[in-house]
C-alpha cells in the first residue's frame, strides 16, 4: 500500500524499530497512533495456549488507532511488533481527536462500533484459539 | 434532491426476541442503531450460525454496505437476542457527512473496516477448523468407538442406570472420553447392587475443568470386572447428544 500523502501532514515524529521489537504491548495503556512508513509489522494476541498472529500490516497501515474511538485508558487489545526492521510515523492524536469530535454523532457512532467490534472479535479469536 | 435528503425520516422498529432482523446475502442499504436490547451478528455456514459479535444499545449494524462500496449484499445476519428497538437510518443521511470527512478520517475508517472484515473471517475459519477436528459425524455407532481420539481424563461423575429408580445417583469416575463415548470406572461397593450389564443405558452427569456441566447418555458396550479388584471398568457409547454438548466435548478434546 502506498502511503497517502494526506497522512504526512499529521505526522509528528518518526521512529525506527529493529526486527521483533515490540511497538505496542498488549494490555498496556497508551494513546499513540502509528503508521507503517517502511517495512511491516505483525499484530499478535495472547491466548491460553500461546501467542497467535492475527495478521501483518504493511506500509501505509495505521495501527494503535483504537483509543481514538474507544476509552482513552482502555488497554491495548493486541500487541504490534516489528517484522523485520521498520520505520513508523506517529500521528498527531490531538488533531485527530478534534476531527472526530467534529463528526456528526451518527458517523462517530458508526466508526466507534467498528472499532469495538474489532476488539470483541479479537477477544473471541483469543478465547477460541486458547481452548 | 437536497430537500428530499432533509426529509428522509428516522424510522423506529421493534423486533421480538429471536426475530431475524437482517439476512446474510440479502440486498439492503439501511443502517440500524440499537436503542434497546441486544442482537447477535453471525455468519451462516450451512445450518450453523457462527457468531461474530453481540451488540447492545448505542451500537450500530448494517454499516458494511454503506462503507464498503464494493459490497452490495449483507455480509452477515443479525438476530434479536431480546426484544429490541432500533432506529433505522437511510444512508442518504450519512452519505453527505461521510464525503465531508477529512481524507485521513476516511482513510482510518476504511482501514478499521477492512481489518474487522479480516478478523471476522479469521474467527469463522478458526471455529470451523475446531469443529471439524472436534468431532466427526460419519460412521456408525459400532465403528465410532475406535474412530475417535480418546482423551485420558479423571473426571468425577454421577450416573444413573435407566433401569434404576429415579432417585438413584451413583458415583464414578470417567477415565477417558471422546465425542463418541467414555470409560467409566466404578467401585463395586458403589453399585448399590444395581445391574451393570452390556446393553444398559446410563445417564451420566459430569463437569469439565472449565466448569461446564455435561449431561451424557450412553449405552454400555463393555463391562470389565477383571482389570482391578473391586472395580468395574465400563465402556460407554454416547447417543442422542445435543449439539451444544457435542460442541463442548469437541472443544474440550482440543484443549
Amino acid at each position: 500500500m502506498a502511503i497517502d500523502s494526506v497522512v504526512y501532514g499529521y505526522m509528528v515524529d518518526e521512529q525506527d524499530y529493529p526486527d521483533k521489537k515490540v511497538i505496542i504491548e498488549e494490555n498496556s495503556i497508551g494513546d499513540w497512533v502509528f503508521i507503517v512508513l517502511e517495512g511491516q509489522v505483525k499484530m499478535k494476541k495472547r491466548t491460553k495456549k500461546g501467542v497467535v498472529t492475527l495478521g501483518t500490516l504493511s506500509e501505509g497501515s495505521i495501527f494503535g488507532e483504537m483509543p481514538l474511538f474507544q476509552k482513552r485508558d482502555k488497554a491495548r487489545a493486541t500487541s504490534v511488533e516489528a517484522d523485520g526492521p521498520v520505520k513508523v510515523g506517529i500521528l498527531d492524536t490531538a488533531r485527530l481527536d478534534r476531527e472526530i469530535e467534529a463528526l456528526s454523532p451518527q458517523l462517530r457512532g458508526l466508526i466507534r462500533t467498528l472499532s469495538r467490534r474489532f476488539t470483541e472479535i479479537v477477544d473471541n479469536i483469543s478465547k477460541l484459539a486458547g481452548e | 434532491m437536497a430537500l428530499k435528503e432533509k426529509t428522509v425520516p428516522i424510522v423506529h422498529l421493534i423486533y421480538r426476541k429471536g426475530d431475524l432482523i437482517m439476512k446474510e446475502g440479502d440486498y439492503g442499504i439501511s443502517i440500524y442503531k440499537i436503542t434497546k436490547g441486544r442482537v447477535r451478528v453471525f455468519n451462516e455456514q450451512g445450518k450453523t450460525e457462527v457468531p461474530i459479535a453481540t451488540l447492545g444499545p448505542g451500537e450500530i449494524f448494517g454499516e458494511m454496505v454503506f462503507l464498503n462500496k464494493a459490497t452490495e449484499t449483507r455480509s452477515a445476519s443479525v438476530r434479536a437476542l431480546e426484544d429490541v428497538e432500533l432506529e433505522v437510518w437511510h444512508p442518504a443521511r450519512l452519505t453527505k457527512e461521510y464525503e465531508a470527512m477529512t481524507p485521513i478520517m476516511r482513510y482510518i475508517t476504511n482501514q478499521t473496516l477492512n481489518r474487522l472484515v479480516r478478523m471476522n473471517r479469521m474467527y469463522a475459519q478458526l471455529l470451523k477448523k475446531k469443529e471439524e477436528s472436534g468431532y466427526d459425524t460419519a460412521g456408525s455407532m459400532g465403528l465410532a468407538r475406535r474412530q475417535y481420539y480418546r482423551k485420558t481424563v479423571n473426571l468425577a461423575c454421577t450416573y444413573r442406570p435407566s433401569h434404576a429408580p429415579d432417585k438413584v445417583k451413583l458415583q464414578g469416575r470417567l477415565t477417558d472420553i471422546s465425542v463418541g463415548g467414555a470409560a467409566l470406572d466404578v467401585s463395586t461397593r458403589n453399585t448399590n447392587n444395581i445391574r451393570h450389564n452390556p446393553g444398559d443405558t446410563f445417564n451420566v452427569v459430569t463437569e469439565l475443568p472449565s466448569g461446564r456441566s455435561l449431561h451424557l447418555s450412553g449405552k454400555v458396550c463393555s463391562v470389565n470386572r477383571n482389570k482391578a479388584p473391586g472395580r468395574l471398568l465400563i465402556g460407554l457409547q454416547f447417543f442422542d447428544l445435543d449439539g451444544e454438548t457435542r460442541k463442548a466435548l469437541g472443544f474440550f478434546m482440543m484443549a
